[in-house]
């Protein structure tokens, strides 16, 4: 076998013998956290070659990168998770730095999907991230007083805090060179976000994104809370992704515990999440082709979500499926007359969106929008560490429910859509293929839905430790890592959405596209600003 | 053409009908009891009713909210509730504004963007609060980033609590504020 084809197999084995082999002098600990998280304690200084070789040479990609305070020792300790797929492996790179002196070497220019990361660490903890292309802040929005670290063990809110919208972008000089700011506060029902365009005519030259506006500090929030609390706060980061939450965030408490879910819970968790991703999927094809004009398509897309959201209402309680998914199962059942419901309501919905994505591709004035526009290359993608049905547009075949099986993903049996243009057209196709999916996945579920019990009773935290829980997000890879303190309450809370990852693309994707396809192209991501925010 | 003819023949009106109609055999699955739709503030005279009863215009401002509350305004629009029938439509600027419909505790990033916003509405204006957060700070109340309740920046008229409350619950209270 040559090097090439080493590199598709067996990353974790790959990494493990590299790090013994090649990094031996730098490996201070490792240890198996659990099942699937293997973690290695480095060196700060090594922290940038290290990863490095997990990412370039053995094929892992970054999760989610944060700080730990631990001021009984002195020091913050670094965390970067990297996914070993295809092995349902993680491996946690981790480096400490003492308190006081908070500098360490940023891997950015090595791991580009640590950018975001490391300048929240930044405002977050007050840790200097050397080298990095780009330290400007991310969540601290002018007018923050000196010294204000929300992720900091000893933080005390300050008072009279002031907010003036002041921000350094990057200018962009030449001739002919017009700066068009845009936001917060949109045209439309929208989330709040900033985006400054660099154009020469309608051509966009480049686009910086700011975010942090909904900033609601939800991880201090979550400091020290029981556990219900916590996941009463987890699963309002999103509303569209609320019950993905939720499950990420059970699935982290309960790899902490030492437990598993029981079937049926399991079973039901697969069934709501594929829920949730239809009426996600329905509801960005609606938004494209708003953006395009198409009217009535867009009508039919909300219709589509308006009928499965009425189902998660009638069946669970909830429309966005709240107090569905807790760390040990799930809250409600369905008995057999509920599930010949939800398959009679169910079924003529594959057959509504065939006909919406007919209508839509057969349509030329929507196609002559659609097709070329806000095309991501697969390598930049790969790079910067894109996720979900926008990475799967490009090519790059992941899916969490396929590496790191949750719920009852293991035992199902579904295809995983992709396109290779990673342009508008796209990603719309994927999600409309994502959704004949998931109706599929519901199809077996209910055929074959197993007995038994919705809860396994008893869930015990032991005071800490960790665990990690990665779900498929609607958007993408979703992944929620808590540690648990004493007396069943949840010590720290760390979350990073498939949003945050995917947000740095959408500034690739619409360079050369020209202005009014900004909307568009933004659509066609739908990425959220309140789960990136936090 | 063909298509769009097909579809709405197919379909049919559905504006006020259930999307997903239960049998008579299988009740709903338990909510939680929502909270009571609060009309406070001066603004409420009857004059302001009778001037805005047959057309008002909201803006739609987001200070922090998770998106619930915004998927829920934005299902206002859909066939099935289709809050255009009322008169009631949301508009892209403050300026063209009647109402300011608000989601979010606010956070505090954006509360110079909801006072910039109030200020550019011509007045007399209506402020609507919609959803708990945006009612009271709802789940984040607490936090040192958010405010508990759009109340504590501007004015409110109309408190439409919920998480989220459901499309027909803030048409309720739309309808409600102006009807009395």
């Amino acid at each position: 076998m040559n090097e090439q084809t080493n590199i598709e197999l067996f990353p974790l084995e790959r990494t493990l013998r590299g790090l013994r082999e090649r990094f031996a002098d730098a490996v201070i600990d490792a240890d198996r956290n659990s099942m699937r998280e293997h973690q290695v304690v480095v060196p700060a200084a090594r922290l940038r070659e290290v990863a490095a070789a997990v990412h370039r040479e053995w094929g892992g990609a970054l999760i989610t990168a944060f700080a730990l305070d631990e001021p009984e020792h002195g020091r913050i300790r670094l965390h970067y998770l990297f996914s070993m797929a295809p092995d349902d492996a993680v491996i946690t790179l981790i480096a400490a730095i003492p308190a006081d002196d908070p500098r360490f070497p940023s891997v950015t220019s090595e791991v580009q999907a640590a950018h975001w990361l490391e300048r929240e660490m930044q405002d977050m903890i007050g840790l200097v991230a050397e080298d990095h292309p780009d330290p400007r802040p991310l969540v601290a929005h002018d007018g923050w007083p000196r010294g204000c670290h929300p992720l900091r063990r000893d933080f005390t809110p300050p008072a009279g805090m002031s907010w003036p919208p002041r921000f350094a972008f990057t200018p962009v000089e030449g001739e002919g060179v017009f700066e068009i700011p845009v936001g917060p506060i949109h045209a439309g029902i929208i989330e709040p976000g900033h985006f400054r365009f660099a154009t020469v005519g309608e051509s966009i030259l480049k686009l910086d994104v700011r975010l942090g506006w909904k900033y609601r500090a939800l991880e201090t929030l979550a400091r020290g809370e029981p556990v219900a609390r916590a996941l009463e706060i987890a699963e309002r980061a999103c509303g569209l992704c609320a019950f993905s939450h939720a499950l990420a965030f059970s699935g982290a408490v309960e790899e902490a515990a030492g437990v598993l879910a029981p079937p049926r819970a399991r079973a039901l968790r697969s069934l709501a999440g594929e829920l949730e991703r239809i009426y996600n999927h329905c509801s960005d094809l609606s938004g494209i082709l708003l953006d395009v004009a198409y009217a009535v398509g867009a009508a039919e897309g909300q219709r589509l979500k308006e009928v499965v959201q009425q189902v998660c209402d009638a069946l669970f309680g909830h429309r966005f499926l709240r107090g569905l998914c807790v760390p040990g199962g799930v809250t409600r059942d369905l008995d057999d007359a509920q599930q010949h419901w939800l398959r009679a309501v169910l079924a003529p919905v594959r057959g509504d969106v065939e006909a919406l994505v007919h209508a839509a591709t057969s349509n030329a004035a929507v196609m002559d929008r659609l097709a070329e526009a806000g095309a991501l290359g697969q390598e930049p993608a790969r790079d910067l560490g894109v996720v979900g049905p926008a990475a799967r547009a490009c090519g790059i075949a992941r899916d969490v429910r396929r590496i790191h099986p949750y719920a009852f993903y293991r035992d199902l049996d579904f295809q995983v859509p992709v396109r290779n243009r990673g342009d508008v057209l796209a990603r719309f196709s994927v999600k409309a293929d994502e959704t004949y999916e998931s109706l599929n996945i519901i199809d077996q579920m209910l055929l074959h839905l197993p007995g038994g019990l919705l809860m396994e009773e008893g869930v015990a935290l032991p005071a800490g430790r960790s665990g990690l829980g990665l779900v498929e997000s609607p958007r993408g890879l979703l992944s929620h890592w808590i540690r648990a303190g004493e007396g069943g309450t949840i010590d720290e809370w760390r979350m990073r959405s498939a949003s945050h990852a995917n947000w740095p693309a959408v500034a690739i994707a619409v360079l050369d596209n020209i202005v009014p396809d900004f909307p568009l192209i933004n659509k066609s991501f739908n990425l959220c600003y309140a789960c990136v925010d936090r | 053409m063909w298509e769009i003819l097909v579809t709405s023949l197919k379909h049919g009106v559905v504006t006020a009908k259930p999307a997903a109609r239960l049998p008579a055999d299988l009740a709903p699955a338990p909510r939680h009891a929502d909270g009571e739709i609060e009309l406070l503030g001066q603004a409420l005279r009857a004059e302001i009713r009778r001037v805005f009863r047959s057309s008002m215009k909201l803006r739609h401002v987001d200070c922090g909210s998770c998106n619930g509350c915004e998927s829920e305004l934005q299902a206002l629009l859909n066939p099935f509730y289709d809050l255009q029938r009322f008169g009631i439509d949301f508009v892209a600027s403050p300026r063209h504004a009647d109402a300011l419909v608000v989601t979010g505790p606010p956070a505090l990033h954006l509360e110079e963007a909801l006072r910039l916003t109030d200020e550019a509405t011509p007045r007399p204006r209506l402020i609507v609060a919609v959803g708990d957060c945006a009612c009271s700070g709802g789940f984040c109340a607490g936090s040192f980033a958010t405010r508990r309740g759009v109340h504590e920046v501007v004015p409110v008229d109309v408190r439409i609590p919920g998480c989220p409350p459901r499309p027909e619950e803030i048409t309720r209270g739309l309808l409600k504020a102006l009807r009395g």
